[in-house]
């Protein structure tokens, strides 16, 4: 299937070899993205293309340096290997600086992951179209809507890596998501709007575009009327898709580099109890179906299961080879696959009675953490929980602290996973959060 | 790649966009571009890629077969350099080439786009048709030459990044990191980043104009780690320009390092300002980011069109007191968001967004501005030829106003000062937008007190424009490497304002009784 590209891949490693390069490793890559784009009854736009690219990371005489390209002329490939290869001779040595270890490539399972749906290829102009139609409709019904903006979005991804130290592998992978952002008249100028996206490896495993679209819309009519909430110290429940960014936030900084270049909160709690007990985070590359599935990761490293954080204890951070070898580490993968938070045994519903008073966070506006200190302030909007029930919306507010601090006080965790995302988390509740509002 | 973004879509509340300035950048290049490209006697943007005349306008014809409004090809290629140092070596490095062409056919406010990174006519024809699927008229007269623009003179080089090796580079990076590590004993850490590029872009359009412009850019960043009592404190500072080799001066650079270090050494001693309301005054520089997000998202007019901006029923209304001017303008001489043509291959200009307090224009592409019967702005912009261009900002700011800095400080019982931030976002609708602030101070009985850190801070466009109540005379722009993401789409961009006082924002802090 993917012949073509690791052909590619090995003629690159040979070009750089033969203009003087120790070690090579190339990966060559192909991707087709289709886009339609379908606003207030009409069709909006339409996007179709296949891209190309090569990329080339070159070791020679203890020097290291990576290039990419899509011009694949061969003459001008060529003359682009050769400077790449005299750009790294103009560098400093660095001894830490080794093509990938050819054990590490060892072990690399063997399980079909499902990435492939073939009907994605089939997709055709009229099918995105009746989604479109059927998100719209859906998601036009309350007379307050002002627009909606429906999007569908499929493609495949293939790539090959080849290496001077025998590796060879490819990848290949489909998505398709679809879903619609709702705009609604609210007071005054003000617009209430949200939206909801769907998507993943088979089309077939997405709800139907009608029921993506009405979440949506409910979205949207639940911030008609968001006023800013109070300044208060109070329990926080964030909902599962913010959850997913929240965990984002937390495991950042929790790579080897950051530890290295002493950028990471992480540095020294390596087998602490950092965080609550509730908390457990695994890293699983093996997922079936999984968006951020994979075999091997960008060094070619086997994939294999990754505990980073068990019962509040740390275990792991994600380190790549080279900064592995310089802060003497042991490698594990230097990016993240699927990141999979422990789930409980709560509803939504009880996580809410569990709560009584706080806020619910549905969405995150701007905001940053340091990772260094962990030191975090994020803007949201949400709900205000009242007497264990969803209250009137609130937004304008910023929740500040620090993360390892937070996530201390993580209380409870749901058993309500949003699905759609590499991250894949449940509504967690955290108590005794400073909010600032009016 | 391509499940990030959607990703991120499904993670980012409809129309909403954000700002950044990432600390570590990812670019890419070379000493000496030797490619050999097929001399045509053409323009030499056209020999540059390998086109000329005749098989642009078959490509148009082709993209135009089933009629358009407007169609444009968008030629493009960009050769980017980055280098790293860290713990005390540059052993690291990165070149790119990015090249290919964009197809875009327009028919109302429906757009069919396709790109193919392979410049040869075969496949050209083959992505022209892809995109002329959208429309279903008949063919339209294309042109059958293309008419070149004078090209713009807003940041000319006189060397280009292609001629400057990694050799003269390198030095600049070392005596980044020296001159940080002499700054303070406790610096443990030092991190250089360094990013050059060439951006050679063709704009062919239906209606027969040739638009060439070759695009510097660069930016460095360091980023400093110190220890101090058993903590660890974090700080970085950089400076971008559409610029070269030559405008890094020592002492330019030295004044990039002394900010990090101070930025950095601050934070021992800094803390959180207690949370809630409060009047906020924005120093001069940086806090352009009020601006970006509190108006310039808001004033984009795809937005507007489509009735879901907070700002669609308000141009020719009272939104500030009379001594606030708001502007975005390309026109700036070398600044990051500088621009002699837009990429719809429009002269870009200055447009006036508020005026002595009155909403005024909004930024326009063509299809805003058809449909408001208006001269485009100069304001449709793309991150590549794999996109197709929407309205954006370029260098935003607010001019000076009647009061003194100190007289602005002097005003305020109990609030903050903003100085240096990270990133903002704002949701479009709704109106409400944040940006982070990294350094500031906390503003006691009209003086300043103490350092503040780490904070958010939230409040709502229309209503933040109301409250500033106070501007100062000093009116700057910020030289940081700013990027604007919207829809999946980053470009640079500058901005800059004078201080400011906005009377009430909701500011993020700790403590709460």
């Amino acid at each position: 299937m993917s012949a073509d590209l690791e052909t590619r891949a090995v003629h690159a490693v040979d070009l750089a070899k033969a203009a003087g390069a120790n070690d090579v490793w190339a990966t060559a890559s192909q991707g087709r993205d289709v886009e339609f784009g379908y606003r207030d009854g009409a069709l909006e736009k339409v996007k179709d293309a296949t891209s190309r690219s090569l990329a080339v990371q070159i070791y020679a005489d203890g020097r290291y340096s990576s290039h990419q390209t899509t011009d694949l002329n061969p003459d001008r490939l060529r003359s682009f290997i050769a400077e790449a290869v005299a750009i790294t001779r103009a560098l400093e040595p660095d001894e830490y600086r080794q093509i990938t270890p050819a054990e590490l490539f060892d072990g690399r399972a063997d399980e079909d992951l499902d990435l492939v749906d073939a009907s994605v290829a089939k997709i055709d102009r009229q099918r995105r179209l009746d989604w479109c139609q059927a998100l719209d409709e859906a998601a036009t019904v309350d007379e307050r809507v002002i627009s909606a903006t429906a999007g569908v979005y499929d493609g495949s991804q293939r790539s090959a890596s080849a290496s001077s130290n025998g590796f060879l592998g490819a990848k290949e992978s489909t998505y398709c998501w679809y879903g619609t952002s709702v705009t609604l008249r609210d007071q005054g100028e003000r617009r209430a709007s949200d939206g909801y996206y769907v998507g993943g490896v088979y089309v077939d495993s997405l709800p139907a575009a009608h029921d993506v679209a009405a979440k949506a819309l409910e979205r949207s009519l639940a911030r008609l009327g968001s006023e800013k909430g109070p300044t208060a110290k109070t329990a926080m429940l964030v909902d599962s898709r913010a959850a997913a960014s929240l965990i984002g936030r937390l495991l950042r900084p929790a790579t080897g580099r950051a530890a290295h270049l002493g950028q990471s909160f992480w540095a020294g709690l390596i087998d602490k109890q950092a965080f609550s007990e509730k908390l457990t985070i695994v890293d699983n590359p093996l997922i079936p179906r999984g968006l951020g599935s994979r075999h091997f990761d960008s060094e070619g490293i086997a994939s294999r299961q990754l505990p980073v954080v068990e019962n509040g204890v740390a275990r792991n951070l994600y380190v790549d080879t080279y900064h592995g070898r310089k802060a003497n580490m042991a490698p594990t993968t230097g990016s993240a696959s699927n990141r999979v938070v422990g789930v409980g045994e709560h509803s939504l519903a009880e996580l809410l009675q569990e709560v009584g008073d706080g806020v619910y966070v549905t969405s995150w506006l701007g905001g940053n953490a340091d990772g260094t200190t962990g030191d975090y302030s994020l803007g949201l909007s949400g709900h205000l929980i009242e007497n264990g029930e969803i209250g009137r919306p609130v937004g304008e507010m910023n929740v500040t602290g620090n993360l390892l601090d937070l996530f201390s006080r993580l209380e409870l965790t749901g058993n309500d996973v949003y699905p759609y995302s590499t991250t894949l988390s449940p509504s967690l509740l955290f108590s005794d959060v400073d909010f600032s509002g009016a | 790649m391509t499940i990030k973004r959607r990703d991120f879509l499904g993670h980012v509340a409809a129309g909403s966009a954000v700002i950044s300035m990432p600390t570590f950048l990812s670019g890419c290049g070379v000493p000496t571009a030797t490619a050999v490209r097929e001399a045509t006697p053409e323009n030499p943007f056209m020999t540059w890629f390998g086109v000329d005349q005749a098989t642009t306008a078959r490509v148009m014809s082709e993209l135009t077969a089933s009629g358009a409004d407007a169609a444009d090809l968008y030629f493009q290629h960009t050769r980017s350099n980055s280098l790293t140092l860290e713990d005390g070596i540059v052993s690291n490095a990165n070149s790119g080439i990015q090249q290919g062409v964009g197809l875009r056919v327009v028919v109302g406010e429906q757009t069919g786009y396709a790109f193919t990174e392979d410049l040869t006519l075969p496949s050209m024809l083959a992505a022209a048709r892809t995109a002329s699927a959208i429309a279903s008229g008949s063919q339209v007269i294309a042109p059958q030459a293309f008419n070149p623009l004078a090209s713009g003179d807003l940041y000319t080089t006189t060397v280009p990044w292609s001629d400057v090796g990694v050799d003269r580079k390198l030095p600049l990076l070392k005596f980044v990191e020296e001159k940080a590590k002499s700054m303070d004993t406790a610096i443990e850490k030092v991190a250089v980043y360094w990013g050059d590029a060439d951006e050679r872009v063709m704009i062919a359009t239906l209606d027969g104009r040739l638009v060439t412009d070759h695009r510097p850019m660069t930016r460095v960043t360091v980023v400093v780690t110190a220890s101090k009592d058993g903590k660890t404190q974090t700080g970085h500072s950089n400076i971008a320009a559409r610029e070269e080799f030559a405008w890094y001066s020592e002492e330019r650079l030295t004044r990039m390092v002394k900010e990090a270090v101070d930025r950095t050494m601050i934070q021992f001693e800094a803390r959180r300002p207690p949370a809630g309301e409060m009047p906020v005054i924005l120093a001069s520089g940086a806090s352009g980011i009020l601006l970006h997000e509190a108006i310039g998202h808001g004033m984009e007019a795809d937005f507007n069109r489509k009735g879901t901006s907070i700002y669609s029923d308000m141009v020719g209304k009272k939104v500030a007191e009379p001594f606030v001017t708001v502007v975005d303008q390309a026109t700036i001489p070398r600044e990051r968001g500088a621009l002699n043509y837009d990429d719809e291959g429009n002269k870009a200009g200055k447009t006036v967004l508020v005026e002595d307090g009155i909403l005024k224009s909004y930024l326009h592409d063509q299809i805003s501005a058809r449909q408001y019967g208006l001269d485009p702005t100069g304001s449709g912009r793309r991150e590549s030829y794999k996109f197709a261009p929407m309205p954006r900002m370029s260098c935003t700011f607010m001019e000076d106003g009647p009061h003194a800095k100190d007289e602005i400080v002097a005003a305020v019982d109990h609030g903050i000062i903003c100085e240096t931030y990270t990133n903002g976002q704002v949701r479009i609708g709704a109106g409400d937008f944040t940006f982070y602030v990294k350094n500031g101070w906390l503003v006691e009985k009209g003086r300043i007190t103490a350092p503040i850190k780490d904070v958010n801070i939230i409040g709502n466009g229309p209503e933040s424009l109301k409250r500033i109540t106070m501007v100062a005379n000093d009116a700057r722009l910020d030289t940081g490497g700013w990027t604007c993401g919207k829809n999946g789409q980053s470009v640079p961009v500058s901005q800059g304002i004078p201080t400011v006082l906005v009377s009430n924002m909701t500011v993020g802090g700790e403590n709460v009784g």
